[in-house]
């Protein structure tokens, strides 16, 4: 263990290293594809949150391989893995009261879809 | 004004844990007192929405910077020396006349640090990060901003490392001003979605 | 977890009201307790997906009715005691003792 000195504050902040994974893995969907998210209800971390659960969307960009937080929380490792950005219409997720216009955009994991 | 702000008193025992859990990690030379010091001022006096604003300026004045932001945020902001934590993957989402952004994190408060600095109570609150997702346009007005239904609303609930800054659109009537007149136009909750940039003249 | 941190689509939970002209910390507490969240956190024993999950533990009672670095100070105090670097136990001891002082 390393104590954080005064004066490695500024350089601990600005060199934080993020998630990205320099792995190369391959991607499950590619934009445009159709998705189904998982209906999983985990008594660990997730970063899947419930209203976006069993729900259809569309693959919007591919962000590359980043850490997967469900294991990486639970200190089961990183199982590298590629996160996109996924469209969801708000009608999928809110019913037809909601505007046929707008969407909402969240980030997945793989593991958290499937082909739709 | 503290009526309206239920969460500003804390629980009984919270200050008293706090200062419990510094004098332990402190004694313990877990943490050193001098770099929270610098920590506390690095976000209260460096690290600020001006950050953003000088971006956003720059986007409007610079096209070519403005496809450099769009392309690869992360790159396009460092020009700037903003880098970092909580700023490690940044994606930067333009408004048009079609289409506006707004971002929330519904699961935590994920906020892009570096850019904008520590996020606003309100950003962390529990009315924004349920309500963002579900009736945006409702958020919307509650801050003042009414778009046209015929406007496509995109919500970007920050579920990952990606953070994101939303680049508003130039207001009308700055022609022949130059980047640092522009930044000082350009508000915290422009680059979060949930402002308009101010118009010239409004102070 | 279904925890109570997981707020999208919640009704009932009033207006935003954000505040003009808002100082990046309301009071002395909430800087140190960022401080020695940020702080702690480069000690390396846990990650970020770490803390946030310790922090979503918190009962959903008191999550609700707690400010955000109330949530971060619930979160470290539990990865401090889970990772054996401070006991629940000093921790109670050391707040009656500062809790004495203060009222002295």
């Amino acid at each position: 263990m390393k104590m954080l000195k005064a004066i490695d504050v500024e350089d601990a902040l600005q060199n934080s290293r993020g998630a990205r994974v320099d792995e190369d893995v391959a991607a499950r969907f590619q934009v445009g594809d159709r998705v189904l998210t998982r209906n999983m209800h985990p008594v660990g971390h997730t970063r899947l949150p419930r209203y976006a659960r069993a729900r259809h969307g569309t693959i919007a960009c591919d962000y590359g391989v980043f850490i997967f937080p469900d294991t990486h929380a639970a200190g089961k490792g990183k199982k590298p893995q590629h996160l996109y950005s996924v469209r969801f219409a708000a009608r999928e997720l809110w019913g037809a009261e909601a505007s046929s216009r707008d969407g909402v955009y969240l980030d997945l994991w793989d593991d958290y879809l499937d082909p739709a | 004004m503290s009526d309206h702000h239920d969460h500003d008193e804390p629980l009984p025992d919270t200050v008293l844990r706090v200062k419990a859990l510094e004098s332990l990690l402190v004694e313990k030379g877990l943490v050193d007192s001098a770099a929270l010091d610098v920590l506390i001022d690095t976000y209260e006096t460096k690290v600020g929405p001006r950050n953003g604003a000088r971006v956003v300026a720059r986007a409007w004045v610079d096209d070519g910077y403005r496809q450099r932001l769009l392309e690869d945020a992360t790159a396009a902001i460092a020009e700037f020396g903003f880098k970092g934590r909580q700023s490690e993957h940044m994606v930067v989402v333009e408004n048009t006349p079609e289409r506006h952004n707004m971002v929330v994190c519904t699961l935590c408060s994920c906020y892009p640090w570096a850019v904008l600095g520590l996020p606003p109570v309100w950003y962390k609150s529990a009315p924004y990060r349920a309500r963002a997702v579900i009736e945006p346009r409702g958020v919307l007005a509650e801050f003042g901003v009414q778009l046209d239904e015929d406007v496509e609303i995109r919500v970007w609930d920050s579920t990952a490392e990606i953070r994101y800054l939303v680049l508003p659109q130039r207001p009308a009537g700055t022609e022949g001003m130059d980047e640092d007149a522009l930044a000082a136009l350009v508000t915290r909750d422009s680059m979060i979605g949930v402002g308009l940039p101010k118009a010239p003249g409004d102070g | 977890m279904n925890g109570a941190h997981d707020l999208g689509g919640m009704h009932g939970l009033g207006p935003i009201n954000p505040e003009v002209n808002e100082p990046v910390f309301h009071a002395e507490w909430e800087r140190r307790c960022f401080a020695i969240t940020v702080a702690a956190g480069f000690l390396g024993e846990w990650n970020i997906d770490m803390s946030r999950y310790a922090r979503e533990r918190m009962h959903p009672t008191d999550y609700l009715r707690t400010s955000y670095y109330e949530h971060w100070l619930h979160g470290l105090q539990t990865l401090l005691v889970e990772r054996g670097l401070l006991s629940e136990e000093e921790i109670a001891a050391r707040m009656r003792v500062l809790g004495e002082a203060g009222n002295e």
